[in-house]
């Protein structure tokens, strides 16, 4: 019941990240739809230019093809060189009609809903003066001068406010959108801490009730030393001592990724401090090259791990002088190299030792290749991960 | 023999933890106390001489509860039993007073060895590596820093107090601040 409450929660969350910017673009088809209307109907109602049909014909195919360019190419890198365009054919409109008092003036608006709600803000209030600009330099090119004072002052006004609408609206929708932004953030910023607090108890719990149970066989098993006559009972009971270590470590492991999950940061980076921290033990070199793509949370704690436990691995039970870190991130795949220059597996695996299976299922889990074996040239160990393309297919 | 109380404030740790000493021979496991209210009476009626105590109790740490021990007369010696694997916690329990630090995860021989040696009068503490004393001293008010060094290198109170040209309650004082002010970060983990 919560499980799916829950999930249902996660969703309804979810949905603004989601649909910021659809949600501009809903309000741009809303209002060029509106405008194209307009402009039909004021054209088809009073006789502005000889073409009258032709224009309304062209606003009619024009405004779906518009809609489609614009949602198309909204989140491409060279969208503002669309909305460049948009606005420029708007003009052409208003120039088709001869007049700057133009049918098409609503129209031309909407060409500032996407500018203005993606760029910075900065950036839109430019954009709307701009805006404001070239309408005034249309308005020049067909002007016709009036005979008296009285009309003249009238046009003046009608300009000044076909000239201030368009800065006024950038400048609200630019507004809006930098607050919608900051609520979001706002709003991302205690979903984590809430989870953080969460993570802070099962931590806190694992550590003390678990941990302390385990404690408890642990020691009542280990007082059993010498106490256990027959081979036999004391490779059991030593097997038992090495499962309850091992119950331990793993409990330390959890109890330390609850309290330091990745936090959105990059693995690379985290694994090039994690090496730095290692190499300060003094028992080897640790070189890391090469750099990791953004990966998607879940997969990049995974990630994280399997090499971290491979780099402690390495130092610890490889007797090695050097490690290399080779991160790389091909066109298939993204693949992690860890491999050193020790004595190379172990024959048998070592008692307690469950690292090898761990880092097996955490490979499974994020749907990785692990391949565990000796190092180039048949020297040390190598761990080479690699996953599937995060660009790729979901 | 060695007289023994055992402060812990789970139920399986305490089972597990008596069991196990009262097997072995030269120790006698005199009770539990599962906090710092049942420990004080405990502790005047069975008077031991080592005490078995858990880091981390419900409303009081141990550091605090091994002050406390350590200011009793006699005072008993405290063995600081802890589940927490990293060494930030040494310099504090040294302030504390206490006679040894062992992590929970050591095996009981090694327990039972801890226990002799406190009983013993000796100090069971895992070298103070040079960066945590570092680290301890950029925490504790620059003053301080002689008492820091002279008590985490095994001076008496009463030896520091008399270098220091200060009454011993002085240094006790500073030392609280002190483990307060080092405790936070246990208490982080």
């Amino acid at each position: 019941m919560t499980g799916r409450r829950g999930e249902r929660e996660r969703d309804r969350r979810a949905l603004p990240a989601l649909r910021g910017s659809q949600r501009w673009f809903a309000l741009l088809t809303m209002t060029r739809l509106l405008g194209a209307v307009l402009a039909i109907a004021l054209l088809l109602a009073h006789r502005v230019t000889h073409h009258d049909p032709i224009l309304a014909l062209v606003t009619l195919a024009w405004t779906p093809l518009s809609l489609l360019l614009l949602g198309r190419t909204q989140d491409a890198p060279w969208a503002p060189a669309i909305w460049a365009l948009d606005a420029c054919a708007a003009f052409a409109l208003v120039l088709a009609g001869g007049d700057w008092r133009s049918p098409f003036y609503t129209f031309a608006l909407t060409t500032l809903v996407l500018p203005a709600t993606s760029l910075p803000w900065r950036k839109a209030v430019a954009w709307g003066l701009t805006f404001s600009l070239a309408y005034g330099i249309v308005a020049l090119l067909t002007e016709k001068l009036p005979d008296d004072t009285l009309t003249n002052t009238i046009r003046l006004e009608t300009l000044a406010t076909h000239l201030f609408v368009p800065v006024i609206v950038t400048t609200t929708l630019a507004y809006s959108s930098l607050l919608l932004e900051r609520l979001r953030t706002a709003r991302g910023q205690s979903e984590r801490l809430a989870l953080q607090a969460e993570r802070q108890r099962i931590a806190w719990e694992l550590h003390d009730s678990a941990k302390q149970r385990v404690h408890a066989a642990h020691l009542m098993l280990t007082a059993l030393d010498g106490a256990v006559a027959g081979e036999q009972g004391r490779l059991l009971v030593d097997g038992a001592i090495g499962e309850l270590r091992a119950a331990t470590s793993d409990m330390e492991t959890s109890v330390a990724e609850l309290r330091t999950p990745l936090d959105g940061r990059p693995v690379d980076e985290l694994l090039r401090e994690r090496a730095k921290e290692l190499s300060r033990t003094g028992v080897a070199r640790i070189d890391v090259t090469g750099r990791l793509p953004v990966l998607p949370p879940l997969v990049a704690a995974h990630t994280y791990r399997i090499a971290a436990e491979a780099l402690t691995n390495a130092v610890r039970h490889a007797g090695c002088q050097a490690i290399s870190v080779t991160l790389a991130d091909g066109a298939d795949a993204v693949t992690l190299t860890i491999a050193d220059d020790g004595v190379g597996m172990p024959a048998q695996p070592r008692p307690g030792g469950h690292g090898l299976r761990s880092m097996r299922g955490r490979a499974e889990t994020i749907g990785a290749e692990l391949h565990i074996g000796p190092g180039p040239g048949g020297r040390g160990t190598a761990v080479a991960l690699a996953l599937p393309h995060p660009g790729g297919s979901p | 023999m060695i007289r023994l109380l055992i402060v812990d404030d789970h139920p399986a740790m305490r089972a597990g933890l008596t069991a196990v000493l009262r097997a072995e021979p030269g120790i006698i496991p005199l009770g539990t106390a599962s906090s710092e209210e049942d420990l004080i009476p405990t502790l005047n009626r069975t008077k031991p001489d080592v005490v078995l105590l858990d880091y981390h109790l419900p409303g009081a740490d141990g550091l605090k509860l091994c002050r406390r021990l350590k200011r009793a007369v006699p005072a008993p010696a405290v063995l600081l039993y802890s589940a927490y694997a990293d060494g930030a916690m040494v310099v504090p329990a040294i302030l504390a007073g206490a006679d040894g630090v062992l992590n929970k995860s050591a095996p009981a021989p090694e327990l039972f060895d801890a226990l002799r040696a406190v009983a013993r009068g000796d100090r069971v503490l895992p070298p103070v590596p040079r960066e945590l004393l570092e680290a301890a001293g950029t925490r504790v008010d620059p003053e301080d820093l002689p008492i820091l060094a002279m008590v985490v290198d095994g001076t008496p109170v009463v030896e520091v107090a008399e270098a220091l040209r200060v009454e011993p309650i002085d240094v006790s004082r500073r030392l609280d601040v002190m483990i307060e002010r080092l405790r936070v970060e246990i208490a982080a983990v």
